[in-house]
């Protein structure tokens, strides 16, 4: 009876975890998507520097022009339990002749921090990378104040790959950025 | 349905302060941006000697910026009266030599005389120099504008010049003032404030 | 076949940078469509004289873009030879990733790149007011690693099976070099 009530309220999980899903980004969420991109409690570590209007959301759900593969792939992470949606994961940079991509993982909701959540939504987009989309390499990068990330980066199985020495200006300072990268024969051996 | 028209309201806050915050432009409140930008006591300063319309507006504060953005403006939101109060922002960025202009317009004048202009403009700078990673901001005020004066003062800009008779204000002629800031310079009155 | 007298952007010894021009739009299809050349350069689709003509329209109408090509002009034999620039070029967190082809391959061997990316990084830093520049090269190109260091790149790691080339996987090595550490450079080989 729930279920079919979610469906009503154009929630379509995608791929299912325990406390969380990855459904499908929905056009409803627009306000909400706009309100984390703002809050600078979580535009800080996601760097968004530039103010964010709803609109320059609404263009995402604009159907992609030409025929080539997308360049990016995102997915909103839904809190089953608290049934509402919490924050973004997803593929970008995606290059469908090296088979790899980079990571993105935003949770929007100050409050769901610290509960190894990110941690969670990335083991699903991870397998669901390997295993569907055929990556060879999943790359992720963080900048050292970021120290959750990091933590985060190496408890699923990411290894240093380099750190660019002063590649991004934070808070008044460049900070480094530290890359990360799982291969799908590693992450196989892992998750036997 | 009362609860999700308010959270439709409420603005996402891109700069907390401590009176006001920092919002994204909210197109809703074009109407707001509209009226400031005509009421004479507002534009008085400002320099909008021709009437604008809503659409003339939309189309300048919302208009696309490919590539690196050449302004950035925010819609000042008073945190305890919950009401929009002014917009600001910083524009001309110069990617290049790494500078800006930085402007602001406190619209309802029962917030003037109230150090919000000032808490909202340090704001700006703030972002300005620790996110946008500028190098020089800077301002023109009119010399009648003594409001603006006494803020650009209290936010530590240094003047740089006055050009003599630059604009028709009120039947006469009037100064323009341009002041500076580097970032040296802001990062030594951050120590000492 | 003639080519119009080319205005020179900056100045060098053999090689001198020009903005590109109409003219050339047929050599820069071939070049970029050229098997040699586009092994190094990774080209992997093919590109046709319409889109190479796209190029030139519709530049913004002011500020600053996120990539500034230049043509390497050979000037005693008075002919394009190559390409060069900068790219993902991020105006906040000043730095741009460099990249250059010399499109005729006898022209190869002959320092040319070496020379172009030096009045390239000088533009970069001392023009463009850039903090950092960084270069991707994968390991079989040895000619443009040797040229790398050369230049006074500091390697910032390797990324692994990063590309997929001739059948196989290779590694990206990323090099950077900071606006302080070309500055001191320079300083040295005038006092020399």
């Amino acid at each position: 009876m729930t279920e079919k009530k979610e469906e009503e309220n154009g929630i379509f999980p995608f791929i299912e975890g325990d406390r969380i899903d990855l459904i499908a980004q929905s056009s409803q969420w627009i306000n909400l998507i706009c309100k984390w991109n703002n809050d600078p409690r979580v535009r800080h570590y996601a760097r968004w520097i530039f103010p964010t209007q709803p609109e320059h959301i609404k263009r995402w759900f604009e159907p992609p022009s030409g025929r080539g593969m997308r360049e990016a792939i995102f997915f909103t992470i839904y809190h089953k339990e608290d049934k509402r949606p919490i924050g973004s994961i997803g593929f970008f940079w995606i290059n469908w002749i090296n088979k790899n991509a980079n990571v993105s993982a935003t949770i929007g909701e100050p409050d769901y921090w610290g509960k190894g959540i990110v941690g969670e939504a990335a083991k699903l987009l991870i397998k669901y990378g390997f295993n569907e989309l055929n990556f060879h390499k999943i790359c992720a990068g963080v900048f050292n104040p970021n120290q959750r990330s990091l933590r985060a980066a190496e408890k699923l199985g990411f290894k240093k790959e380099l750190v660019a020495r002063e590649d991004l200006f934070v808070d008044g300072v460049y900070v480094d950025m530290h890359q990360f990268a799982i291969f799908k024969e590693e992450w196989m051996e892992q998750n036997k | 349905m009362e609860k999700k028209e308010k959270e439709k309201q409420k603005p996402a806050p891109f700069i907390m302060g401590e009176n006001v915050d920092l919002v994204a432009l909210n197109p809703d409140h074009i109407e707001f941006y509209n009226r400031w930008n005509n009421d004479p006591r507002v534009r008085r300063y400002s320099r909008n000697p021709l009437p604008r319309t809503i659409e003339d507006q939309k189309k300048w504060l919302f208009r696309e910026q490919e590539g690196p953005k050449e302004h950035i403006a925010f819609e000042v939101w008073h945190k305890k009266d919950k009401r929009p109060i002014g917009i600001g922002g910083l524009g001309r960025i110069n990617w290049l030599y790494r500078n800006a202009n930085i402007w602001l317009s406190i619209g309802e004048p029962e917030y003037w005389n109230q150090n919000i202009g000032t808490e909202a403009s340090k704001m700006i700078i703030e972002y300005g120099f620790n996110e946008l990673n500028l190098h020089k901001i800077y301002a023109g005020v009119f010399s009648p504008n003594k409001g603006s004066l006494r803020c650009a003062e209290k936010d530590g800009f240094i003047p740089e010049l006055i050009e003599k008779d630059a604009c028709y204000v009120d039947g006469e002629y009037v100064d323009h003032h341009r002041f500076r800031l580097l970032k040296e310079e802001w990062l030594k009155l951050k120590k000492q404030g | 076949m003639t080519i119009k007298e080319t205005p020179i952007f900056i100045k060098g010894d053999i090689i001198s940078l020009a903005p590109l021009n109409m003219d050339h739009v047929e050599i820069y299809a071939r070049w970029h469509n050229d098997p040699r050349v586009r092994h190094y350069a990774r080209h992997e689709f093919p590109i046709a004289l319409e889109e190479v003509k796209k190029w030139f329209e519709n530049p913004p109408e002011h500020g600053v873009r996120e990539f500034i090509v230049f043509v390497i002009y050979h000037k005693e034999d008075k002919l394009p030879i190559g390409d060069i620039g900068l790219n993902h070029i991020n105006w906040v967190n000043r730095n741009a990733n460099i990249f250059a082809e010399i499109g005729e391959p006898e022209y190869w061997g002959k320092g040319i790149v070496g020379e172009a990316s030096k009045l390239m990084i000088d533009y970069a830093f001392t023009e463009l007011n850039l903090h950092k520049v960084h270069a991707s090269v994968y390991n079989p190109n040895e000619r443009s690693l040797r040229a790398a260091e050369k230049l006074g790149f500091e390697k910032e790691g390797i990324l692994r099976e990063h590309l997929y080339v001739d059948g196989k996987y290779v590694d990206n090595h990323r090099f950077s070099i900071l606006r302080k550490e070309w500055l001191e450079l320079k300083r040295k080989g005038e006092s020399d």
